[in-house]
């Protein structure tokens, strides 16, 4: 018999977790484990290749909308993308020896950690709208780290210059990995690369690090498909939820100002991460 | 409309296509006896048993898990594809250091995707 309840938990699970994560640049993955195996009893491995499967729609599905807003710089989020690839590699293999050893209370662990981690640079700058002026490095002009962008919610055309590109290669390193481990897209990170390490204005930030998680997450999730962390229903079901969600996210986030889409960060990040922890403790005692 | 429409739109299709095979899938499966079991959370069933030939086989011949593999498949290829148009855009634009920085990003996904897994079996 088939359970139709389930199916609908999932979707209506996979669509508020899309939402949230085209909202905060997170990508959807990073609620979307949480909900899964906090509420829903699924395996972590399976509910990790499942997000992964979703980061890409969300990614490659609010793509178009965000090039239409020229918001997304393609440049930098190219140019970060060799690190996150490389970190998508590492991660993905010493997932795989987690599960093997059936270590997943580690990833619970981690998963919380990395979560909460993400928390204070976001409340540090969290009352500023745009970056302060820093001065450009030899980065900035060798890798064209610059740009322009309409701001709707400012009423003006933000030009910003980033800095430190070698400092945000080295954050991405880390959320390739981490998003090769648990199988999120590791927007939170990315967006901490890009606003923290390379001083770029939220809006930058966020809609670049969506741009990137989908060539991140597809090499993570063609390894995850090799070690048969991928199941094909639960991946489908999450991917068209997520979709949907990520969908109306994108349409959200242009009109809500920076420092509100902070606080929403914030408060669904602290929850999440303290479960996680939570959960991971209690698998290792 | 300049290559960075082209690129969104090419996202855009490939999303598009990879749901519509999904949801056909799904409809097609639906039906099955098998589907409680594969919807099930502890399923056994999953990508490491699966040959990338069966599925395009099995899709053809109108077999709904093998529609939603093939769904997934494509949603997967949409960000090489992306990579791929990047190394031509840089090209274009004459911008060597990005052409150079985009074909790295392609060999580390192609390495994840063809070259590990030899390796990893």
């Amino acid at each position: 018999m088939i359970d139709p309840t389930f199916l609908l938990e999932l979707l209506i699970a996979s669509i508020i977790a899309g939402f949230i994560g085209a909202l905060t640049g997170l990508g959807g993955a990073t609620v979307l484990v949480p909900i899964y195996t906090l509420f829903l009893a699924i395996p972590i491995a399976y509910a990790t290749g499942a997000s992964l499967i979703s980061t890409i729609a969300t990614s490659s599905g609010a793509a178009s909308a965000y090039i239409k807003d020229r918001i997304t710089n393609v440049r930098i989020g190219m140019s970060l993308e060799i690190a996150t690839t490389a970190g998508a590699i590492i991660g993905s293999l010493i997932a795989h020896i987690v599960y093997e050893d059936h270590l997943e209370f580690i990833l619970f662990i981690i998963f919380g950690i990395v979560i909460l981690s993400s928390l204070y640079p976001q409340i540090e700058k969290a009352s500023l709208e745009l970056p302060r002026n820093m001065k450009p490095d030899w980065s900035t002009r060798l890798f064209q780290l610059y740009g322009k962008y309409y701001d709707a919610t400012l009423r003006q055309i933000v030009e910003y210059q980033g800095v430190r590109w070698w400092l945000g290669e080295i954050v991405m390193f880390f959320a390739g990995m981490v998003s090769g481990l648990l199988g999120i897209g590791s927007g939170a990170l990315k967006v901490v690369g890009m606003d923290w390490a390379m001083n770029l204005p939220l809006k930058v930030s966020t809609t670049t690090s969506n741009f990137m998680i989908g060539v991140t997450a597809a090499t993570s999730s063609s390894l995850y498909w090799i070690f048969g962390y991928i199941e094909p229903v639960l991946a489908g079901v999450t991917a068209i939820g997520v979709l949907i969600g990520s969908y109306l996210g994108s349409k959200a986030l242009v009109r809500i100002r920076n420092v509100r889409l902070r606080l929403i960060f914030i408060a669904i990040l602290l929850f999440l991460g303290i479960d996680m922890i939570i959960r991971g403790v209690t698998l290792w005692i | 409309m300049d290559l960075n429409d082209v690129i969104g739109y090419a996202l855009r299709i490939g999303v598009i296509i990879s749901v519509i095979l999904i949801i056909i899938g799904f409809i097609l499966l639906i039906p099955n006896p098998k589907f409680s079991e594969l919807e099930s959370p502890h399923s056994r069933f999953n990508t490491s048993v699966i040959k990338p030939e069966q599925v395009l086989y099995g899709s053809f011949k109108g077999n709904g898990l093998d529609l939603i593999l093939l769904g997934l498949m494509v949603l997967i290829a949409t960000p090489v594809l992306r990579v791929i148009l990047g190394v031509i855009q840089f090209t274009l634009e004459k911008n060597k250091i990005y052409t150079v920085i985009t074909i790295i990003v392609l060999f580390n996904l192609l390495l994840a995707i063809f070259i590990i897994p030899l390796i990893v079996k």
